[in-house]
């Protein structure tokens, strides 16, 4: 009985899998072709019929999110895959695969369906080349206006250098603001160079009086071609360091963990149990630490810049950072996991390692009180932060957000448990969740993840010690070139500190990757900034962007 | 206004404890982990010239230059172009690369920051600390070694 | 007698020469008292404070416990460039941060401040303060008026609005003091708190307004924090959102003069709360004008303690706060003052 109680999708099984024959038939004509990817499979689809199979899938058979656009050019056609996945349970996978030829790469857009879509969209136009009808606003995205050609594109010439002066970007103080002479809105551009867009965003915000009428983010100020430079270089050592500079707030360990997995779920590299526990309390130490900066930044949008709360949350993280330098050998850029495990053992003696760590836990405790004297039980943040900022559920999902900004939107949706790797599984956690949609739930949604962390860690550490001295296994054996079959493509994501950290790689037979794609959660997240603040004070708009917790290295790559 | 006072009651109260978190630097030495990543030393007495780190490094921050025998002529490395991700030290067969704990490198000009084999062997050991030791036990790297003793080629 | 009738005395100097040299001479004295305060105020009491809050060590390199920063940070802001962006308006982008600096120092003419250091006596004290005081606001506004940037306009509307809100509560607030003191002259506000309101043993408890009327004290000190624009109610120059406010455009001199002005200014509000509500210059033992600066750093305290740990409130809450909340509050605490003082002559 039980298994009838719950409402199945079209095509899902009762134990929970996609039933791809019968998901196939729901599409009918429209799948020309069912492809093998290593995660889940691909279906093939005409490039104008986008929109109607992306609607099909997302009414009928509950693919509700929407989670990453991946678009590449092959030697006779280009290529954009829409990886489709379901809020209650990501395992359940299907991508969309629509082909287009080489002279003439337009496809439909899929952002009609899903909001998100429109600037993972842009980002494919942009750098890969794929036009995309029926597209809001086909602009580009990362690059410049006046930039030539398409960088990932095959013909593209990647030797020239393109210098941009100034004079040949359109003054937007020139335009904007004589255009809308008799008005009564004012144009404002917020960044990229302001105290409070935590890194270089620019807001083209329109405002009437103190309200928000119209805001545009416009991103790509720290682009560093992150996707290209991992193509260039080899799985086996060259990728792993820079994960940790995407999101470089300090959950570096995360970030090498998303390629870690992708890639060992590629070339089909078992990890030792051993190091993915240390993985697991690595991670978490990220979590803390990245949270900790977010809270703390947060506080610094509230309260103002000399508020006591941002300097004791990194007092804090700096604790974390003393413990992982300890174990990986840096403070940010720990470039500490492998393919098939972790570079090095704990540090020796392992009792006073664990001593530390020990210590941290018992004690931080007692730090997240004072963040909730400071944050959660103050009558003036109250007022400030909560019913500001609304992202109600329906509308998260549609810009496919995750981590704390959908569980502050009540989305229970948790990738270390409904997707497990590492040793989540084992360890006895919760997700925190909550309903109020504003930017103080995700405030409260972080100050409560970091306890679960701490619980997560103080177990881990008791596996650690337990554990047998004969079977300290970091790493599994792993050739020294990594060359996975041709053709195979897979897309893995892990839980970041900002949430779906996703990696899609489509091997050809060589050492490095053909296509390196990353689903950055800052990204999807900083899309629904737009729906959070129209209509709110710039304050509001301020504390939203913060909420968020963007890190423009991993918005832009 | 309870939530107010309570703000107020926990800074007060880091206020007057008088405990300071910040390090008084360069007077107080931070601590640094022996595991720590800092700039390089490079023995060419070690060397076997195997390229490999050469090879393994992400950003092209290690130049080899060989004559046509084979044999070493330069070993050029920029410490303000590394990302100090120790992928040479793993992959070096022979120890020849190692990276020290030391953590403090400035010069005026990013030029400086271009060691060519001679500077990076005088780097000097980081308080004596063996660097390989504490990162992989059963590695040791060459701390206390005299001055071209050790020749492996 | 003031000040001024003190030098021109002591010189023996008599007639209009005496009352000039003597005014000149005063003014120099109280106005390098006032900028002392600042001075320490700015670049280094407020770093340390911060520092003390937040567990870290602040400035210890130059001079001891870092004092010498004081001397350092002047050279270092002065000997800035001076920036004029395109497009101000450039005799009242000029005058402004002289202005908000004067208008601070102004006040201080007529506050009593111990030994017998008070430049003016006038009868209607209390009113020029708060006149004077008010001047800052044209500065802001001028400021961020004349600065040709969007983030000043915000800042200068908001200075505004702000001002409007919280100077008349802030006033109305002040008068209720003058009902009990029956004077608007300051040296009589300060002497009807002077008596002794009960002994506890050996501790006389003053008849200070501050615990005459505490309620009206609290009041005062949150209208007084919007006054000066220090948090929860910074929002003139609120960083996170409009930068800097109306100072963005400011370099160099003219940005220490608007520092200083705004130094000075949380000086003027702590000597307002000290001479009405805590006895002026009144205290045990220690010679007036330590007392009198003691408590006004008590003031300067407060606001840094609240910069620490209180959140600041939005635009439109404080506009809320300022005309719903405290002009309500600091009427109640007219009426009530006023049937006090009525009812219960003593």
């Amino acid at each position: 009985m039980s298994l009838e109680q719950r409402d199945l999708d079209y095509g899902e099984r009762p134990e929970g899998e996609l039933d791809f024959d019968e998901l196939a038939d729901l599409l009918g004509d429209h799948v020309l072709d069912r492809e093998q990817h290593v995660h889940t499979e691909g279906f093939v689809v005409r490039a104008d019929e986008v929109a109607t199979v992306l609607s099909k899938l997302k009414r009928r058979a509950g693919f509700d999110h929407m989670s990453c656009v991946t678009a590449q050019e092959y030697q006779d056609r280009y290529e954009s895959i829409y990886h489709l996945k379901k809020y209650k349970d990501p395992t359940q996978e299907l991508s969309i695969v629509v082909p287009t030829p080489s002279d003439n790469p337009t496809s439909q857009s899929g952002s009609g369906v899903y909001e998100t879509a429109n600037w993972h969209e842009r980002e494919a136009y942009d750098l890969v080349g794929i036009e995309y009808d029926e597209h809001p606003d086909l602009r580009r995205i990362l690059l410049p206006d006046t930039w030539q050609g398409h960088p990932l594109s095959r013909d593209y010439n990647q030797e020239k250098p393109q210098i941009v002066s100034l004079k040949q970007n359109p003054n937007p103080m020139q335009t904007k603001t004589r255009e809308s002479g008799d008005s009564d809105t004012m144009f404002l551009n917020i960044g990229p160079h302001h105290p409070a867009t935590h890194g270089v965003l620019h807001l083209k915000t329109v405002l009437d009086g103190e309200q928000v009428v119209d805001v545009d983010p416009d991103i790509g100020y720290l682009h560093r071609c992150e996707e290209q430079m991992c193509q260039q270089s080899t799985y086996r050592h060259q990728i792993m360091p820079y994960p940790d500079r995407w999101d470089y707030l300090s959950s570096g360990i995360l970030n090498e963990w998303a390629y870690a997995r992708t890639a060992e779920e590629l070339a089909d590299i078992d990890v030792p149990e051993y190091a993915q526990v240390i993985r697991t309390m690595g991670a978490e130490l990220c979590r803390i630490a990245s949270h900790l900066l977010a809270v703390g930044t947060f506080g610094l949008d509230i309260y103002g810049d000399f508020t006591a709360l941002f300097m004791y949350t990194i007092t804090d993280r700096e604790r974390i950072e003393n413990i992982l330098e300890d174990l990986t050998g840096q403070r940010l850029m720990f470039n500490y996991l492998r393919l098939g495990g972790v570079a090095w053992d704990l540090p020796e003696p392992r009792e006073d390692f664990f001593q530390k760590i020990r210590n941290f836990t018992a004690e931080f405790p007692e730090s997240l009180q004072e963040y909730h004297n400071m944050l959660s039980s103050n009558e003036i943040f109250h007022m400030r932060v909560q019913d500001t900022g609304i992202l109600p559920p329906e509308e998260a999902k549609q810009y496919g957000c995750t981590g704390p900004v959908a569980r502050g939107s009540g989305i229970d949706y948790d990738l270390r448990r409904d997707d497990p790797y590492g040793y989540y599984d084992e360890l006895d956690w919760n997700v925190i969740t909550d309903d109020g949609c504003d930017n103080y739930s995700r405030a409260y949604v972080r100050l409560e993840e970091m306890r679960e962390s701490i619980r997560i860690i103080d177990q881990c550490v008791d596996v650690l010690e337990e554990w047998p001295e004969d079977d300290r296994e970091i790493q599994s054996n792993v050739p020294r070139t990594l060359k996975p079959d041709p053709d195979t493509e897979i897309y893995r994501a892990v839980e970041g500190a900002k949430g779906e950290l996703g990696i899609y790689i489509r091997s050809d037979g060589t050492a490095k990757p053909a296509r390196f794609k990353i689903r950055s959660p800052a990204f999807c997240n900083l899309q629904s900034l737009e729906v959070m603040s129209e209509g709110e004070y710039i304050p509001d708009l301020i504390a939203s962007l913060g909420s968020l917790d963007v890190v423009l290295g991993e918005v832009d790559r | 206004m309870i939530g107010v006072l309570k703000g107020l009651a926990t800074t007060m109260k880091h206020a007057l404890d008088g405990e300071t978190f910040t390090v008084a630097y360069p007077e107080e030495e931070p601590d640094v982990s022996p595991r720590f990543r800092g700039v390089h030393k490079f023995s060419q007495e070690r060397c076997i010239w195997c390229r490999q780190c050469e090879n393994v490094c992400p950003n092209d921050t290690i130049q080899i230059v060989m004559d046509d025998k084979r044999n070493g002529e330069q070993y050029n490395l920029h410490i303000g172009q590394c990302i100090y991700c120790r992928l040479c030290e793993e992959v070096c067969p022979v120890e020849a690369i190692v990276l020290t704990q030391n953590f403090e490198f400035v010069a005026d000009t990013k030029d400086e920051f271009a060691l060519n084999k001679e500077e990076l062997k005088n780097v000097p050991w980081y308080n004596d600390l063996d660097p390989i030791e504490s990162r992989e036990p059963d590695r040791q790297a060459w701390v206390g070694e005299g001055e071209g003793e050790v020749d492996y080629q | 007698m003031t000040l001024p009738d003190t030098i021109s005395d002591l010189l023996g100097i008599g007639g209009i020469a005496g009352d000039l040299v003597g005014a000149l001479l005063g003014a120099v004295l109280v106005g390098s008292i006032i900028l002392a305060q600042a001075a320490v105020a700015g670049p280094w009491a407020k770093r340390k404070i911060t520092a003390a809050f937040t567990d870290r060590i602040a400035i210890d390199k130059i001079g001891p416990m870092g004092l010498g920063y004081i001397i350092v940070d002047s050279v270092r802001l002065l000997s800035k460039e001076l920036i004029i962006p395109e497009g101000v308006d450039r005799p009242a982008y000029d005058i402004a941060p002289v202005l908000l600096a004067g208008s601070a120092l102004l006040g201080f003419a007529v506050i009593p401040m111990g030994s017998g250091i008070q430049l003016a006596d006038p009868e209607v004290g209390l009113i020029y303060v708060f006149a004077v005081a008010s001047l800052a606001s044209v500065a802001l506004v001028m400021a961020g008026y004349s600065s040709n940037n969007k983030y000043s306009f915000l800042g200068g509307l908001r200075a505004v609005a702000q001002n409007l809100a919280y100077e008349i509560p802030l006033i109305l607030t002040g008068i209720s003091v003058v009902i009990f003191a029956g004077s608007l002259q300051m040296s009589e506000i300060v002497a009807a708190q002077s008596q002794t309101l009960v002994e506890l043993g050996p501790i006389a408890i003053p008849a200070w307004y501050a615990i005459l009327n505490p309620f009206a004290f609290v009041l005062f000190l949150a209208a007084n924090l919007a006054e000066v624009g220090r948090n929860p109610f910074d929002l003139p120059e609120a960083g996170q959102e409009i930068v800097a406010g109306f100072q963005t455009e400011y370099s160099s001199v003219y940005f220490v003069l608007l520092y200083l002005g705004e130094f000075v200014h949380i000086f003027l509000g702590g000597a307002l709360i000290a001479t009405i509500f805590l006895g002026g210059p009144a205290g045990p033992i220690l010679p007036g004008i330590v007392w009198f600066l003691i408590k006004i750093w008590g003031v300067f305290l407060l606001t840094q303690w609240f910069r620490s740990a209180v959140p600041r409130v939005r635009i439109d809450q404080m506009i809320e706060i300022g005309w719903k909340g405290l002009l309500v509050l600091a009427f109640a605490n007219l009426f009530l003052t006023a049937i006090i003082v009525g009812v219960l002559p003593t």
